[in-house]
């Protein structure tokens, strides 16, 4: 606050060392009320569209009345969600949900550490570069195209059906079967990921200076030995911080892809929250009992977050504050 | 070690002989590379090959990766005919450029005043910023404000919704405050108002986060499908994500087509494969065509956020 001030007196006295003290001080009030204007339209929006919401959420706790408003409205306190936990879909959705950020987490986190190692392997800069290149694609693709892709290539006449029946095997319907859904939901996140998942990587890889591995080669290690005990030590913090994040999320699936995927025959292990969240909301109009399903995730994964954050900053020094 | 250039340093490197291990395991690395490259593109190859099978070929289905049949382009053709999917595809074009000119106008005029030390606000702004980052209302929350303030139905639903957002201030403000805070002084010192160093000085020498941001929002807006299922119930105002879907995923999209393609369908020139796999590769397209300009945007990218659709 103290050094604030001084740098505006600095300024003052820069500004107008002719005129008055007071002329200064409306000189200065002045630009800081330009500054204020130009910040003004961002906030008014993140306003709206973020805070309003959040008031919003109020309704979780009252049988809403559009014409009553939101202070005028019968409040029920926790009746909507005590109503989702006597629901009895509610232990599958959460079963479900957690299961699917489960095996995410579990297939879906290791697999661009690999592919990063893998690729930092490469002698060729420009062969590297194009696999690069290459791998980032799929993250750019539409979840639209890319599930209509799956359900393309896994329908019964399908690219892999017509590989299986090549090869002698039953043709199976992936898309109708409950136990194959998570399978190729998180196989097809794989696929979406993997590439753009190593960019972080790959960075803390290229800090990592080339003398250490050719000292190392001198004194005899072998590959191996080299990305055990150089490569992976030196990604080992970004490595933490991204465990602990995505472990925050675990719940936050990418619903609109399960949105987009499910069908009514894999309900049983498909349906997630949010899925349900949106069909008893947005289509059934249960604004109440939903608001308050959608508040309970968000203060989870908000527990979640603060937890994360601090053991991050405990185990690696690295916090988001 | 160091290197004078390139060829020096391949040269060397070359010299320093690799053991017969080093060899296989780079032989075999290479082969997996390959592989992953071949797994990430054949997706898309069966698709490009399907959309330009004839058509009682791309019915059958199969293992393949080029086109069966004699090349045809019909299904582009039909596609690009559909009154549908061409007002879907204009309608995309309009949502995302809109929503990349409102993000980048109102995110940089946010991040612009952050970027300054002396700004009073600094402080309450950038917490409040942050806030947003952890907590938000809720889908159902948000539907009832869109209603509420009449959005539902409304193009601008797809433009203005949450254009500015705490990562891309925070992107823009870093590199703001990385630009020497002199040439601002200065400016002002010769009585330049603040927003005239903004649009002269700051915006020039900023081009490259204005591209990173209006890059990657073009990418996301074009490949959102879900704000439209939302908030738009008029098929004329969907996006191309939309038709798409409805192509794709049930068949009361394509009976929406007119009778001249139902007359072409029925006597198999081209399918509803050709046209589903055609439609798939002109949704990509546009994305295709900023890819080599994203590429640079890349590393930055990341802290972007992802890229949902």
């Amino acid at each position: 606050m103290k050094k604030t001030k001084q740098t505006a007196e600095v300024k003052i006295r820069k500004h107008k060392t002719t005129n008055s003290k007071l002329l200064s001080f409306f000189n200065d009030c002045k630009w800081q009320r330009q500054l204020i204007f130009m910040i003004l339209p961002g906030i008014i929006i993140v306003f709206i569209f973020n805070y309003i919401p959040m008031y919003g959420a109020l309704i979780a706790f009252e049988k809403y009345d559009s014409t009553k408003g939101i202070f005028g409205s019968e409040w029920v306190g926790l009746k909507y969600f005590s109503m989702f936990f006597s629901n009895p879909l509610a232990f599958r959705l959460i079963k479900n949900t957690f299961l699917l950020g489960f095996y995410s987490l579990l297939f879906g986190f290791p697999a661009p550490i690999i592919l990063a190692l893998l690729m930092d392997q490469i002698r060729r800069i420009r062969f590297k570069k194009v696999i690069q290149t290459i791998s980032y694609f799929p993250h750019f693709i539409s979840m639209v195209v890319v599930v209509g892709m799956i359900k393309e290539f896994f329908a019964a006449d399908g690219l892999v059906n017509s590989l299986r029946e090549y090869f002698g095997a039953d043709v199976i319907s992936f898309l109708t079967q409950p136990s194959w859904f998570r399978t190729i939901f998180v196989g097809s996140g794989i696929w979406q990921g993997i590439g753009w998942g190593t960019i972080i990587y790959l960075a803390a890889l290229s800090n990592v200076d080339p003398q250490l591995n050719e000292a190392a080669a001198i004194d005899g290690a072998n590959r191996w030995q080299k990305v055990l005990y150089i490569s992976w030590p030196a990604i080992l913090p970004t490595t933490t911080i991204m465990l602990i994040f995505a472990i925050s999320g675990i719940l936050g699936s990418d619903f609109q892809k399960v949105l987009l995927m499910y069908s009514p025959s894999t309900y049983s292990t498909s349906d997630i929250i949010s899925t349900y969240v949106y069909r008893e909301g947005i289509q059934g109009g249960r604004y109440e009992y939903t608001t308050a399903i959608g508040l309970l995730m968000n203060m989870v994964s908000c527990v979640l977050i603060i937890t994360a954050n601090k053991a991050s900053r405990k185990l690696t020094e690295n916090s988001l504050w | 070690m160091t290197f004078k250039n390139k060829k020096q340093e391949r040269e060397i490197r070359n010299r320093i002989k690799r053991s017969k291990g080093d060899l296989i395991f780079d032989v075999v690395n290479a082969v997996i590379m390959l592989m992953v490259a071949g797994i990430m593109l054949l997706p898309m190859v069966h698709v490009l090959s399907v959309s330009l099978s004839s058509g009682p070929e791309s019915v059958k289905g199969g293992f393949f990766f080029w086109p069966k049949g004699e090349i045809n382009f019909i299904g582009y053709e039909t596609a690009f005919k559909d009154p549908l999917i061409m007002r879907s595809y204009l309608n995309s074009v309009i949502y995302a450029i809109g929503n990349v000119l409102f993000t980048l106008f109102f995110t940089s005029l946010t991040a612009y005043p952050l970027s300054i030390s002396e700004f009073r606000l600094k402080k309450f702004v950038t917490i409040f910023l942050t806030i947003t980052m952890f907590i938000n209302g809720g889908l159902i929350p948000t539907y009832m404000l869109m209603r509420d303030i009449g959005l539902v139905n409304k193009i601008w639903v797809m433009m203005i919704p949450f254009c500015v957002g705490a990562y891309n201030v925070i992107l823009f403000r870093t590199f703001f405050t990385n630009l020497p805070a002199a040439l601002r002084e200065a400016a002002i010192i010769d009585g330049a108002k603040e927003i005239q160093v903004f649009t002269k000085i700051y915006v020039p020498l900023s081009k490259a986060i204005f591209a990173t941001i209006g890059l990657f929002t073009l990418v996301s807006k074009w490949n959102d499908w879900f704000t439209a299922l939302i908030y738009l119930n008029d098929e004329k105002k969907y996006p191309m994500q939309m038709i798409l879907r409805k192509i794709l995923f049930n068949t009361a999209g394509t009976q929406k087509m007119s009778n001249e393609i139902m007359n072409m369908m029925s006597s198999m020139k081209v399918t509803s494969e050709n046209i589903k796999m055609a439609a798939i590769i002109i949704t990509i397209l546009p994305v295709l065509c900023v890819y080599p300009f994203l590429q640079k945007y890349f590393v930055k990218g990341v802290f972007v956020g992802t890229v949902k659709g």
